[in-house]
């Protein structure tokens, strides 16, 4: 095994990473796994490459109107998928349900609206995809970005975490009667969660398409994995789905080139049903952290 | 008194409330004046907790009103509830269990707007209230025993500076010196001019310490007047017994957390 393999599997993992801190910034305040979360990191690389390579829009300019879309979207769906059902009973699970639909809907409209073929998306000004011969590896700047940047994402989300308004999305966690009972409301935080959680996910995919292209098929495959690090990372621990996220897109990577490619997904899940097995509350939570 | 004339600060007045299609409670009206302890007396199932899920919001009245500092809040949600200065502390503490004490402390004030120095004068005030709670600020708030739980559910409901502090069962579970500890800041806090509302099973105890006191039974107010009066009085004897109860007084039991 050589030290691409390394670097490809934590190029990959750190957007499986992403996709789990999108979920797991959804799921704190509202106990929601939105199954459209992949949709949404499909049409942020979607939207951003339209507005990008074939309206020629500036890099930030796109990334921002990128964000701000999709957020709204996420919020959308919150308002008519999620909200109407956790009004009728907290512990309903229709949610399952109303975001599969969420997401068959959005990519069902991508499919007609932009068609099957991948649009090939440049990493910003000053980096490229040119690998570097760095160490006999054939990684590229743009790459070694990638996985800088999502450290520092993973720690900026980790921080919004340690102000009031964090403090009291992790006390809706715990016990949304009890943080009624002192003012808090969780259905605000709810939207506000949605609308970044889904943002979150748009940068996801814009981060992600210069590596993958945007195609409409990058939604079903980061959604398994990216769900796959939330569980093994312990759902709503980013650092956790940081290190999940790094151990699946290694394993994919080392999978592919030991075996073949056609098992590398085979791979990845016996690994992630491996690590549930042994241990359901994930890597790095404690078997009683879920209170219900 | 003058506090006796003025209009009471929360007002009940003929509530009905329940689960679901459950109704538990039954026309009950309760007034709490201020700066008075106010203590709802009764067997477990009596209604006393239906009761305060209603006047904070959790449980919506089915009919009846509730006026609170001259609003109507009978429909408000819970935070409107909260931030209008009535505060809930639920029974078993329901503190965030994972956040350290400091953390639930802050959250006491979540979404109220104070200086730096605010904050700190508040906070101060609790630690004067409660000096334990200073020495345990970095630890999580699940590793405290019951009785400083206890402690920090209030401290995090003083973080408002609330007009009228709702108390359900605050000794349940500690040892006697705890209690005696609870029921003490419970003194101090009204001698700052917070109502008090609070349910509690030491009947004793807590008509000792109360202005006022309100006897339940199977969802219904079946006496009110002055704890003194209420103590010395048959109402508590037959709400601890029922119609067919036991023929002597015994200490009612505890429920469960």
């Amino acid at each position: 095994m050589d030290i691409d393999v390394l670097a490809h599997g934590i190029v990959a993992g750190s957007l499986y990473a992403l996709v789990a801190v999108s979920f797991n910034i959804l799921y704190r305040p509202t106990n929601v796994f939105n199954f459209a979360q992949g949709e949404l990191v499909m049409l942020g690389a979607m939207i951003f490459a339209s507005l990008t390579s074939l309206a020629g829009m500036p890099w930030l300019v796109a990334f921002a109107a990128t964000l701000i879309t999709v957020g709204c979207i996420g919020l959308i769906e919150e308002r008519i998928a999620v909200a109407p059902i956790l009004a009728r009973s907290q512990t309903g699970t229709g949610w399952v349900i109303t975001t599969l639909a969420t997401s068959l809907i959005i990519s069902n409209f991508v499919g007609r609206f932009w068609g099957p073929d991948p649009i090939l998306v440049k990493p910003p000004a000053l980096l490229s995809m040119e690998s570097l011969d760095i160490l006999s590896s054939r990684i590229s700047s743009y790459e070694i970005a990638l996985i800088l940047v999502t450290l520092v994402l993973v720690l900026i989300v980790e921080r919004i975490y340690r102000t009031l308004k964090g403090k009291a999305v992790m006390a809706v966690a715990e016990d949304r009667e009890a943080a009624l009972l002192r003012g808090i409301d969780p259905g605000s935080l709810g939207r506000w969660s949605f609308f970044l959680g889904a943002a979150f996910a748009a940068m996801t995919g814009i981060l992600a398409s210069p590596v993958l292209y945007a195609s409409t098929s990058l939604g079903p495959d980061l959604l398994l994995k990216g769900f796959a690090a939330a569980a093994v990372g312990s759902i709503g621990n980013n650092r956790g789905a940081l290190i999940a996220g790094y151990v699946i897109g290694v394993t994919e990577a080392v999978g592919a080139s030991l075996l073949s490619p056609g098992y590398q997904e085979a791979v990845i899940f016996i690994v992630v049903l491996a690590v549930l097995l042994l241990k359901p509350e994930g890597l790095f939570g404690s078997p009683n952290a879920r209170t219900v | 008194m003058k506090a006796i004339v003025s209009a009471p600060l929360l007002s009940a007045a003929n509530v009905d409330a329940g689960y679901g299609h459950v109704r538990v409670l039954e026309d009950v009206s309760v007034d709490v004046r201020q700066g008075r302890i106010v203590v709802l007396v009764g067997r477990n199932g009596a209604g006393k907790s239906t009761l305060l899920r209603a006047l904070s919001g959790l449980n919506r009245p089915t009919s009846g009103r509730i006026t609170f500092d001259g609003r109507d809040i009978t429909t408000a949600r819970p935070n409107g509830i909260v931030d209008a200065g009535l505060l809930h502390v639920a029974e078993g503490r329901r503190l965030f269990r994972r956040q350290s004490v400091a953390d639930n402390i802050e959250l006491g004030r979540y979404g109220l707007r104070l200086t730096e120095q605010e904050h700190g004068r508040r906070v101060a005030h609790i630690h004067e209230l409660f000096p334990i709670l200073q020495e345990k600020m970095n630890l999580p708030a699940g590793s405290l025993s019951g009785g400083q739980q206890q402690m920090l559910a209030i401290a995090q409901a003083m973080m408002r500076e609330p007009k009228l502090l709702m108390l359900d069962e605050p000794s349940l579970g500690l040892a006697p010196v705890l209690v005696d500890q609870v029921l003490a800041a419970i003194l101090a806090l009204r001698a700052q001019g917070v109502a008090i509302l609070l349910v509690e099973q030491m009947v004793e105890r807590a008509l000792e310490i109360a202005d006022d006191a309100y006897v339940m039974q199977n969802g219904r107010v079946i006496a009110s007047g002055l704890a003194a009066d209420i103590a010395a009085g048959d109402a508590l004897h037959a709400a601890f017994m029922g119609e067919h109860g036991a023929p002597h007084h015994s200490e009612p039991r505890q429920s469960q957390p």
